[in-house]
């Protein structure tokens, strides 16, 4: 019997870029696996109308100093590896992230100030005791970001890493050091659909391919800005499709970073009654926030804490089957 | 193979440096740009682009022989047939003849130049004999006695309908408390009263124009020569515009129909905010309103005395005003309450503001003296903007037409003869020179263009007036800005590029910067003359909220860019705006140049034309009530447009093909560096 509603199908013109991330021995790394993000021809999880190739990564993000501002929930569950990233990277893997995310922290001027080699030294710890990709952000100061980047670039030549962030005042020298030591780049801009095509093409007028870009389009978490990223992502991602080639990189969100700093689910003092739970309820904002960027269009959401990995996998996989 | 290349320069220096007659001789191999022969032959030649073609400087004459050309697309047909070429764009392919004309007096032939007038004029159509708005009329009048006991004002009324036709008229009351005692100064021995009566024929409000009204009535010195103020000199009037950041007055004689002489200035309201909203919010404070009026007039006022000084003429004897100027600008002059055109829904006290006298406002001209604010359309577009299109003439044409005029309120109508639609965005002060650290207006001493050389990053540069550089006009940033970008001074985003290796971009006191002209060779010899990354971020903004104010409003009545016929550019940036420049940083769309023309100061030619023409006058108010008025403030698409614009040229590059081409060019020459 034929159905009585013909679902309509969207015939797009453009694709998402098919990107990867890490470099196993075959290709000049010494990743076990690599993750490829992207491919895809359709609006997320709409297999029926054109093809996905790959699933969406999850990411569990690690930092080289103990986190202090940190959720209390966060602390209990990492413990001590806090204090150390290669052994929290290892457990990482264990709890099934596919990407490391590692934010070199110490370095920012106004924390402990380490130097260059002391990231490119936290990068080879990072990368001896995992076998994933690594994407690596700088403290998130434009000086230092360059100095330890481009360190962290050349020790790590031929990884595949992305490394982050460019914004629109400061990308020459990330670019540049990926471009000399064949990794990738984060571009990342403020919750905009036109700063972020601006970036990719500063980004791209240094010649860097554009299969080696990933958009970071800033995550807004539930309650906080979440319907407008929400917004910002599916507009790129509907440019991507129609064919605009400034807007086709895959999309990495900082979930955890945004959804751990929620008063909802950093804190458990002074609040109602009626909020119920705390542990559940911290969860509840970073899955609710991954699973919403997720339709948005994310190709790699990055987390915080390990249960939420685990759910956020199996949305992932319930949503990719056929 | 070699061939022989023969220089000669011309026309012969006064001083002997350059001589026509003898000329040099080089041999030079086959395929040898002619830039290089030239230099070789030991004749200067400036390449102020760098030898890349693109900036038509180097034009020299092939008197004869072979050459071959690469692509100059800066040669009209005309020029190549007299046989212009570019030197740097031309290989010696045989023995040649070249002649070289001095550089500075080579002036491109873009488009805009021909619309650039040194001192404006009527539109052809204007009949400014036929109405006059005021006239003076010369009195002899017989002094009263006890067999002829009519009253001064009878009396005066009597001869004018004897001597000139003029029946009634209307006086008030502060000249009727005068009026008895200039009479009797006026007496002259064995001739009676000799008088100057100045009337307004009649305002513009009615048709018929009503009564004339007597404005001045003055004793007549007759016989001596003329002496400002004694009642035998010329008629005079000012056309006003007022900007939000540069105010302009043109002295008119009205007898004659001719402009004397023009001042401007920077608005001294500056100091109290640099756009419309700011004013609008300052006037909010204890005082704000009053302050704001009296700093305006005081600048006016400021203008006038300079004028009066210079043309050697008493003030009391201009005896009428038109002022232009968007909404809030007149709202602040007259003294009216502008808050309520920044709150939804927008609505100004009156589009059609009634005439007022000067000596209310304290405006130091005549202060009978009627000034006529030119009606606006809307909130946010203005008398400047009607007068400007009555003076581009572009409520007359069947071209369909883009007005843009380029000021700190920018303004924007489309349409033609059959409806007009208009719309204003903030743009900012930066092309006027104001919020640019080294800004200035258009005048002498300002940069007016540059040239960036591609692979050393110098500049050459082109100063208002034989004088050494004081700082940066409009013109000049544009200029600037589009070499800067097109060089790879600045990428994409407007960031200087640092890694370049020159002295000329370097971190400044306001953050990174390029040098324009070292402290040594300025005007004054104390700092140099620098753009910085804010200066950019400025003038970014500036270009992205006109463009994407002619964007929604061409979309929001469903037509094309492309398919707008003429472009006309309004604004204060002197004679001249280049152009392909403008494009290149994307503040005009990209269209054949030969569509755009430059106006000028639309607004304060529209004052003047006003102020002459009673019929102009008249159509000025129908242009007002044709023209359809586009809130952007209530419309998103505009916030969209706005940041997609906020790019060199634009984030949506395929609405930019040409300089997208250049860019391509320049890439694959190699002489952009990619960091």
């Amino acid at each position: 019997m034929t159905p009585a509603v013909q679902i309509p199908i969207e015939k797009w013109t453009g694709k998402v870029r098919e990107i990867t991330l890490g470099a196993t021995a075959a290709d000049g790394g010494t990743r076990a696996k690599t993750v490829t993000v992207g491919g895809e021809n359709t609006l997320p999880f709409l297999s029926f109308e054109g093809s996905i190739p790959h699933s969406p990564a999850v990411a569990l993000e690690i930092q080289d100093h103990y986190p202090n501002d940190w959720s209390p929930l966060l602390k209990e569950y990492w413990g001590d590896l806090l204090r150390d990233p290669a052994a929290w990277a290892r457990k990482a893997e264990e709890v099934g992230a596919d990407i490391i995310v590692l934010k070199l922290i110490s370095a920012h001027p106004e924390g402990d100030n380490t130097d260059a080699a002391h990231a490119a030294a936290t990068v080879k710890a990072v990368l001896g005791a995992t076998g994933l990709p690594l994407v690596v952000l700088g403290p998130g100061q434009a000086d230092k970001d360059n100095e330890v980047l481009v360190a962290v670039a050349e020790a790590a030549k031929g990884e595949r890493l992305a490394l982050g962030n460019c914004e629109d005042k400061n990308y020459r020298t990330v670019v540049a050091a990926a471009l000399a030591h064949g990794h990738l780049v984060v571009a990342k801009t403020p919750i905009d659909v036109n700063l972020a095509k601006q970036l990719n093409i500063l980004i791209t007028d240094m010649r860097l391919d554009l299969d080696r870009v990933l958009m970071d389009p800033t995550t807004g978490a539930l309650g906080y800005g979440l319907e407008y990223s929400y917004s910002v992502m599916e507009r790129l991602r509907i440019a991507a499709l129609t064919g605009d080639s400034m807007t086709q990189q895959p999309l990495i969100c900082t979930v955890g970073e945004e959804a751990w700093r929620a008063k909802e689910s950093k804190v458990n003092t002074g609040v109602p009654a009626a909020w119920g739970d705390w542990k559940k309820r911290g969860i509840h904002w970073e899955v609710l926030t991954a699973s919403t960027q997720l339709l948005a269009g994310a190709n790699i959401v990055v987390l915080r804490h390990p249960d939420s990995v685990a759910r956020i996998k199996q949305t992932i996989a319930s949503l990719m089957a056929e | 193979m070699t061939h022989k290349v023969g220089v000669r320069v011309s026309p012969p220096a006064p001083d002997g440096t350059r001589t026509l007659a003898a000329g040099r001789e080089v041999s030079v191999p086959d395929g040898t740009l002619l830039s290089e022969a030239i230099r070789l032959a030991g004749v200067p030649m400036n390449l102020p682009c760098g030898g890349q073609g693109r900036c038509g400087r180097c034009k020299v004459i092939i008197e004869s022989g072979t050459v071959q050309h690469r692509g100059d697309n800066r040669m009209t047909p005309e020029e190549r047939a007299q046989g212009f070429a570019l030197a740097c764009q031309t290989a010696v392919t045989g023995d040649v003849q070249v002649l070289v004309p001095p550089q500075e007096a080579i002036v491109r032939h873009l488009p805009s130049e021909k619309a650039a007038k040194e001192k404006p004029s009527l539109p052809f159509e204007c009949d400014w004999r036929g109405s006059p708005l005021v006239r003076r009329f010369f009195l002899t009048i017989e002094p009263p006695s006890l067999s002829d006991n009519t009253t001064d004002l009878e009396r005066l009324k009597r001869e004018l309908a004897k001597q000139h036709g003029i029946a009634e008229f209307t006086v008030s009351l502060p000249l009727l408390r005068r009026l008895a005692s200039v009479l009797r100064q006026s007496w002259i021995e064995g001739k009676g009263w000799l008088v100057t009566a100045v009337l307004e024929m009649g305002s513009w409000l009615s048709d018929s124009g009503g009564l004339p009204r007597l404005i001045d009535l003055r004793p007549r010195q007759s016989g001596a020569e003329y002496r400002p103020g004694d009642g035998t000199g010329p008629t005079y009037a000012v056309a006003i515009d007022i900007g939000t950041t540069s105010n302009v007055v043109y002295l008119v004689d009205l007898e004659s129909g001719q402009y004397v002489d023009g001042a401007a200035t920077y608005n001294a309201q500056i100091s109290c905010g640099e756009d419309v909203i700011s004013r609008i919010l300052y006037t909010r404070k204890e005082g704000g309103l009053h302050h704001l009026q009296g700093l305006v007039v005081g600048t006016i006022n400021g203008l006038l005395r300079e004028l009066a000084e210079r043309n050697g003429l008493d003030l009391s004897e201009v005896y009428a005003a038109t002022v232009a100027g968007n909404p809030t600008m007149i709202h602040l002059f007259l003294g009216l309450d502008p808050g309520y055109i920044r709150l939804e829904p927008y609505i100004p006290t009156a589009n059609f503001p009634p005439p007022v006298t000067a000596g209310e406002l304290g405006v130091q001209i005549n202060p009978e003296a009627s000034i006529d604010c030119l009606p606006g359309v809307g909130a946010y577009v203005g008398g400047d903007i009607t007068a400007g299109v009555l003076s581009s003439g572009m409520f007359k044409t069947e071209k369909l037409t883009l007005f843009i005029d380029v000021g700190t309120n920018g303004e924007i109508v489309l349409g033609n003869a059959d409806w007009l639609i208009s719309c204003a965005c903030s743009a900012g002060p930066a092309f006027e020179g104001a919020g640019v650290y080294c800004g200035m207006r258009a005048t002498t001493g300002a940069i007016e263009e540059v040239w960036v050389n591609a692979t050393s990053f110098e500049p050459t540069y082109r100063v208002i007036g034989e004088v050494r550089p004081r700082g940066i006009c409009g013109s000049g940033m544009i200029s600037l800005l589009a070499e800067m970008f097109i060089t790879g001074v600045v990428d994409k985003s407007g960031h200087v590029n640092s890694s370049l290796s020159t002295p000329r971009v370097r971190v400044g006191e306001h953050g990174p910067e390029y040098v324009v002209v070292w402290a040594a060779e300025t005007e004054k010899q104390e700092r140099d003359i620098v753009l910085t990354e804010v200066d950019i971020s400025n003038l970014i903004r500036a270009k992205g909220a006109i463009y994407a104010g002619f964007s929604v409003l061409t979309s929001s009545v469903g037509i094309d860019l492309a398919d707008v016929e003429e472009v006309l550019i309004g604004g204060g940036f002197g004679k001249y705006i280049d152009i392909e420049k403008a494009i290149q940083i994307g503040l005009l769309p990209d269209m054949p140049w030969e569509r755009f023309r430059y106006l000028g100061n639309t607004s304060v030619l529209g004052a003047f034309t006003a102020l002459l023409c009673r019929d102009m006058r008249r159509e000025l108010v129908a242009a007002a009530r044709k023209m359809t008025y586009l809130e952007l403030g209530a419309d998103n698409r505009f916030m969209e447009q706005f940041t997609s614009a906020l790019f060199l040229p634009h984030t949506d590059t395929t609405v930019f093909p040409s300089v997208m081409r250049l860019l391509q060019d320049r890439k694959a020459t190699g002489k952009v560096p990619s960091t």
